[in-house]
């Protein structure tokens, strides 16, 4: 088995997902991982990841491991359709997360739901634009606002590099497909719009924190998709 | 019309690669089926048909498909094999399908088109179906089955006895009839569409529904609820073994008994 197979499987054989992977598929990985010391270290630190997912804020995982999975993904997007990151400055733990792009699964997200009033408390709302016109809400400095709720900027962050590689392919796209894909992520923004405003009026409502959790991970998905397809 | 006789090698047609069972010369060994047909004639609808040797025990099939529909068939009989038939709508799509060293077959379109998928599987295989736009059915599998669209288009289970069902469409009903086994776990999604799901009355289940904007119907079972509100419905049928979970924005929710 190659690096590269072991590492796209790696998630599903952490999460003990087995059922995506066949009792075959899982020896090999076993055997691969013992004889290779860069898949077993990308495994521990992927492991640290989700540990560090479901501790929010406690921990974050290591700069060096995003920088090698960034290593492992960026030769297969052409150098032209990468995505500028913007540095901010970093004031504290939050503002550092927000520039780490990894991904969290849902029910990670939602352990990490204990610590939203606590980080209500820091309560400098950060909206888009479209949500300052919704909201009417002043303008705070861009390093001082912060989420709604626990891991939101990171899945914001993540949505943004992913869409600004999707925008530039977009152009090439069959119209229909493309109309098609703008119909659904606007839905989808729409509605996320609307569920952060009920939620900002309610910040404790953990059903609607996980109504809004639950579109950023649609409007991800939908990415996602269109990565899946190559176009 | 032969694509060499204008000077034009345009292929219109589907090319589709597979292995057979000598697994270790996957990538040397290319059967291609490559045919063209000219945009004016019909001839593009006519299917292709490739099928795989596999192990009952480890079978296991992802398709990716772009615009058109899969449908997966399971069956007792056709135990050691996986047979795929793909049908060109329109465009130039290109069908490639091929199996890895441990046996997995991957079926994936690219370019341009419409391509459908009817396809025969052994009961147990492991099931991980795409398609941007179209409709995804399944019908009598036990394996695990994770099925995605994008955009547009219904999913519908029939006579499942997975113990793994995840679904998703964004504007598109779900719906699921079948067993809820007591290791089971059922994630059945849909943005806009409804998510419908039907199982016998001695179903035993914890069932997380939850609908932003549309109505939940979960007549027929006896609940013992957790947590109920316009939106999110937490409740246990019976010692609640399986885990089901029911999601849509705007759509409606029912869960039905069998009769
Ligand atoms: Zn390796």
């Amino acid at each position: 088995m190659e690096c590269r197979a072991v590492v796209s499987s790696m998630s599903d054989y952490i999460d003990k997902h087995e059922m995506w992977l066949s009792d075959i598929e899982v020896r090999e990985i076993e055997t691969h991982l013992i004889a290779c010391s860069k898949c077993q270290s990308i495994k521990l630190e992927l492991t640290e990841v989700r540990t560090a997912a479901r501790e929010l804020p406690l921990h974050t995982p290591s700069r060096a491991l995003w920088a090698r999975i960034a290593k492992e993904i960026e030769p297969e997007v052409p150098r032209s359709e990468r995505p500028t990151r913007v540095e901010r400055p970093a004031l504290s733990w939050w503002a550092r997360m927000k520039s780490r792009q990894f991904s969290f699964t849902l029910p990670q997200l939602a352990g990490a739901g204990a610590l939203a009033a606590a980080l209500i408390v820091f309560g400098l709302f950060r909206t888009s634009n479209q949500d300052q016109r919704d909201f009417n809400i002043i303008k705070a400095p861009t390093a001082l606002q912060t989420a709604l709720l626990p891991g939101e900027d990171t899945i914001k962050a993540e949505i943004e590099r992913r869409l600004s590689v999707i925008n530039g392919r977009k152009m090439n796209w069959d119209p229909q497909v493309r109309d098609d894909f703008e119909r659904h992520l606007n839905k989808i923004e729409e509605s996320l719009r609307y569920s952060r405003q009920t939620l900002q009026n309610n910040p404790d409502d953990r059903v609607q924190q996980q109504m809004v959790l639950t579109l950023y991970h649609e409007k991800r998905q939908l990415l996602e998709d269109v990565e899946r397809l190559k176009w | 019309m032969s694509n060499a006789s204008n000077g034009k090698a345009v292929v219109n047609g589907m090319l589709l690669k597979g292995s057979l069972s000598s697994l270790r010369q996957v990538s040397a060994m290319v059967l291609g089926l490559l045919f063209a047909s000219a945009s004016s004639s019909t001839a593009g609808a006519q299917p292709l048909s490739k099928s795989f040797t596999v192990s009952p025990e480890s079978s296991g099939l992802e398709v990716i498909n772009q615009i058109g529909s899969i449908k997966v068939t399971a069956s007792g009989s056709n135990t050691g094999k996986i047979m795929i038939n793909a049908r060109q709508v329109d465009g130039d799509a290109r069908v490639n399908a091929t199996q890895t060293q441990e046996g997995k077959v991957k079926v994936e379109v690219t370019g341009r088109g419409t391509v459908d998928f009817d396809i025969y599987v052994p009961l147990s295989t492991r099931l991980d179906l795409f398609t941007y736009k179209g409709a995804i059915t399944v019908a009598n599998l036990t394996g695990p089955v994770r099925a995605r669209i994008t955009t547009d288009g219904n999913i519908q289970f029939t006579g499942l006895r997975s113990s793994r069902v995840e679904a998703h469409s964004s504007s598109g009903n779900v719906v699921f009839s079948g067993e809820l086994l007591p290791d089971g776990e059922y994630r059945l999604k849909s943005f806009s569409g409804s998510v419908d799901v039907t199982c016998p009355s001695h179903a035993d289940f914890k069932l997380s529904a939850s609908s932003f904007t549309g109505v939940m119907d979960l007549g027929g079972f006896p609940m013992k609820f957790d947590r109920q509100t316009n939106q999110l419905v937490e409740a246990a049928v019976g010692a609640g073994r399986a885990k089901v979970f029911l999601w849509t924005q705007e759509g409606s929710i029912h869960l039905r008994r069998k009769p």
